[in-house]
């Protein structure tokens, strides 16, 4: 993809890519792998060879829930190393093209006369395991300034969520009503791409505005979105709770909830963008969660030529697939495809200080100064320009003439900045927070130990240099 | 089922297509009006000034890095581009081991001794420049009305700045300024070809290679001060439109200043770097002993980059924000 004009004073944008086209189903693959982070393999309450229904509790970790989205026998329980490199339980299902649903799912209609903590244990208990641990325990429901909904995809390439908006903007009102309710936000917001905006939708005054987003990326990331539309920082579930003040929901995981709720069904089918190529256009897939990339592929009849790539999750912030057993699950949005001769890959130059990556910059840091410092091991620097404050939406990279790996130098600024804060104040404190800037706690603990003349960063990092 | 053989590479996955080498050789591209023009006017002895300083400049820095066991990376065109700016400074009638001297000194102690492209403090073509110019003996190589005294180009055989510096502004009026702004005056080979190089610079702007604060706040810089000047003693110093239209100023606005590795990369950094650098060039040229005052002050304003990019207005901001289930007690009683 090459969207740099030949002509060009401003910073080239990459606009979302648009898709007005019906969403194809594809049926129940016969072997079903789940993925689930939040645990280890003891806190299976299956074992191989065991029958499951759609919809069954497989595993509870705190407020996170494990649930099956197919009904057929376990085959296999092993750990699976992830595209984006973290370990997974996976549990390999031998699926029934039948579901039969676990009957232990309520079915709420009337919303409005749930209790709010109904609502939330009910939509964890779905299956929502992203919110889970926010709106799963009543106890741990921090106050939520604004709630946005977004019908922005998180990837220029994606047009996943914007066909679930496309799909049921008739019927926004009771999902927001019932986010709303059980979120308990004081304020909640629909985003709105501006190539969307005529779409006729009924709000039927449930929500206080809707507003209007530039459909060019990075204005769909949750973190730009609650930076310019909500009350500053997203949220965030970590270990030891949650930070930030303003949700991010995608329609299409807003529009499920409400499914399920209806209907006393799990959270099972994900709409997935796929494209086989740079001139391959768009379509879009309604997957159940746990369906092996190749078998899409197989469907699509499409295959990777030998050292391309298989990308999932989006061109700018996706991971590249090391094979096609990677299952969709239920925060994927794009699986693309890429030749060889399409590949881009990094080099080792030298920056040049021509300053584009800072005009792009959608938090404005100063990102030519991050990558020297990072790159030269300098991450007291890092974290004085805010390293924290990256969103790793990757404009920097996607224009840097150099073709230096940017959003790797600053993340790994920002890993060792974290690692420093676990030295400073005991890992379960610093895994808790994933604040960024300046309310980090291991700037604050810093300033604080370095007026005392006590000044712990500045150990470690000479720890570093030897 | 043979297993797939795939990719495996970090994020992003696409990009947008831009080269280093891309900038390069839009910069030559930029500066081929100004060549042209030169070699129109000066014949075969600017065809001999540019080609012997690219080739120096390319030499210069392959000799470097082979002698610091670096990469050869001439191929990237930003020492073709250092040989080309340089040749375009000097009178087409220099030296030739006066040109390989400049370009040798520019690259090496401008460029390679800092690293290469990227790390050089300074514009190389200026450092090589101002090491001729700055010298003794050679200086006189720079001179633009000796040099060229035996040239028939069809324009006054003087250069405008001197007359101004010699004579005051009386002398001023044999100079036409629609003539200065076509090219017809004496000065450096591409460098007097003042709408050539307003083109070149022009067509960058528009392409994105270099922005256009920089060269806009460089020319505002010029006006500005030399409209003060201009205002103190109407026979001492020329109007602004003359400053413009005479000498390196051009030239200075839209190539010599807007170095990447040399420049400020932050909106208002851009902006008192240009200016800076157009005010000091009316000082230099209205106070001190030599007739232009571009490359200086370039070079003077140079110096300043690390402290100019500090001016922002985006600065990151802290956010109050509130804390709901953190408990940080621990961790500050740990260290205390």
């Amino acid at each position: 993809m090459d969207l740099k004009s030949f002509f060009g004073i401003l910073p080239p944008k990459l606009p979302y890519a648009e898709l007005d086209a019906p969403v194809e189903t594809l049926p129940i693959p016969p072997k079903v792998t789940l993925l689930w982070s939040e645990g280890t393999t003891t806190d299976l309450s299956i074992s191989e060879g065991g029958n499951v229904k759609t919809g069954q509790e497989l595993a509870r970790n705190g407020n996170a829930l494990f649930v099956s989205t197919v009904t057929g026998q376990v085959q296999e329980i092993k750990t699976f190393p992830g595209a984006d490199g973290n370990e997974y339980v996976a549990v390999a299902i031998n699926a029934n093209p039948r579901d039969s649903f676990d009957p232990s799912l309520k079915v709420i209609n009337e919303f409005s006369k749930a209790q709010p903590s109904e609502l939330r244990s009910a939509i964890n208990r779905a299956g929502f395991s992203v919110w889970g641990s926010i709106l799963g325990d009543p106890s741990t429901l921090p106050p939520i300034h604004t709630l946005i909904i977004s019908a922005l995809d998180m990837d220029p390439m994606s047009v996943a969520n914007q066909q679930a908006f496309r799909d049921n903007a008739g019927n926004l009102g009771p999902v927001i009503q019932m986010l709303a309710r059980s979120t308990q936000a004081t304020r909640s917001v629909l985003a709105l791409p501006d190539h969307l905006i005529d779409i006729s939708i009924d709000l039927s005054e449930s929500i206080e505005s809707f507003v209007k987003v530039e459909a060019v990326y990075p204005n769909g990331l949750p973190d730009v979105l609650a930076k310019k539309f909500g009350a500053g920082l997203l949220m965030k579930a970590r270990n030891g709770g949650v930070v930030g003040n303003t949700l991010v929901i995608s329609v299409e995981h807003a529009v499920a909830m409400v499914e399920c709720l209806q209907s006393g069904k799990p959270f099972i089918e994900k709409i997935v963008t796929f494209s086989a190529g740079k001139d391959d256009p768009l379509k879009n897939f309604r997957v159940r969660i746990g369906t092996p990339i190749g078998e899409i592929l197989k469907k699509t009849g499409v295959e990777p030529q030998p050292n391309g790539k298989l990308i999932l999750n989006g061109t700018m912030r996706g991971y590249a697939c090391f094979s096609d057993e990677q299952p969709v699950s239920s925060n994927i949005d794009s699986i693309h495809i890429q030749e060889p001769k399409e590949i881009f890959f990094f080099e080792n130059t030298a920056c040049v200080n021509c300053g584009k990556c800072n005009a792009i910059c959608p938090v404005d840091l100063e990102v030519n100064l991050l990558g020297r410092f990072s790159e030269y091991g300098i991450f007291e620097k890092c974290r004085d320009l805010g390293a924290e404050n990256c969103i790793e939406c990757g404009l920097c990279a996607y224009v840097c003439p150099a073709h230096r790996p940017l959003v790797q130098f600053i993340s790994h600024s920002k890993h060792v900045i974290q690692t420093e804060a676990i030295e400073v104040m005991g890992m379960e404190e610093a895994m808790a927070c994933d604040a960024c800037g300046p309310i980090c706690p291991a700037i604050r603990l810093f300033e604080s130990a370095s007026k005392e003349g006590n000044a712990p960063m500045a150990q470690i990092g000479g720890k570093q240099q030897e | 089922m043979k297993p797939l053989e795939l990719t495996v590479s970090p994020s992003p996955h696409i990009h947008c297509g831009a080269r280093l080498t891309g900038i390069s050789y839009n910069l030559l591209l930029a500066l081929m009006p100004a060549v042209v023009m030169g070699v129109y006017t000066y014949g075969f002895d600017a065809v001999r000034v540019i080609c012997i300083s690219i080739s120096s400049a390319m030499i210069a820095e392959a000799l470097i890095q082979k002698i610091f066991r670096k990469k050869v990376t001439i191929a990237d065109g930003s020492a073709a581009v250092t040989g080309l700016l340089l040749a375009l400074l000097l009178p087409a009638s220099v030296p030739i081991y006066v040109v390989v001297v400049a370009n040798f000194i520019g690259i090496i102690v401008g460029k390679q001794c800092f690293g290469g492209l990227g790390a050089n403090p300074l514009n190389p073509a200026l450092v090589g420049w101002a090491v001729i110019r700055i010298t003794n003996t050679w200086a006189g190589y720079l001179d633009f009305d000796l040099m060229l005294i035996n040239y028939d180009t069809g324009f006054i055989l003087q250069y405008p700045l001197a007359v101004l510096k010699a004579k005051g502004t009386e002398s001023l009026s044999t100079f036409n300024l629609l003539a200065l702004f076509l090219g017809k005056q004496t000065g450096g080979i591409g460098a007097s070809a003042i709408i050539c190089i307003l083109a070149g610079g022009l067509y960058l702007v528009l392409r994105g290679v270099i922005r256009w604060v920089t060269p806009l706040c460089f020319l505002l810089g010029v006006v500005c001060v030399s409209f003060i000047f201009w205002l103190g003693d109407k026979t001492i110093y020329a109007n602004p439109l003359f400053h413009i239209l005479t000498g390196n100023v051009m030239i200075g606005a839209f190539f010599l200043s807007t170095d990447h590795a040399s420049s400020p990369v932050n909106r208002w950094g851009m902006v008192a770097y240009g200016f800076g650098c157009g005010a000091m060039t009316v000082i230099l040229r209205s106070w001190s002993a030599y007739p232009d005052g571009v490359i200086f002050a370039c070079l003077l304003m140079g110096l300043f980059v690390p402290l100019l990019d500090k001016l922002r207005t985006k600065q990151v901001v802290p956010r109050p924000l509130e804390i709901t289930t953190l408990n940080i007690d621990k961790g500050e009683k740990a260290i205390s």
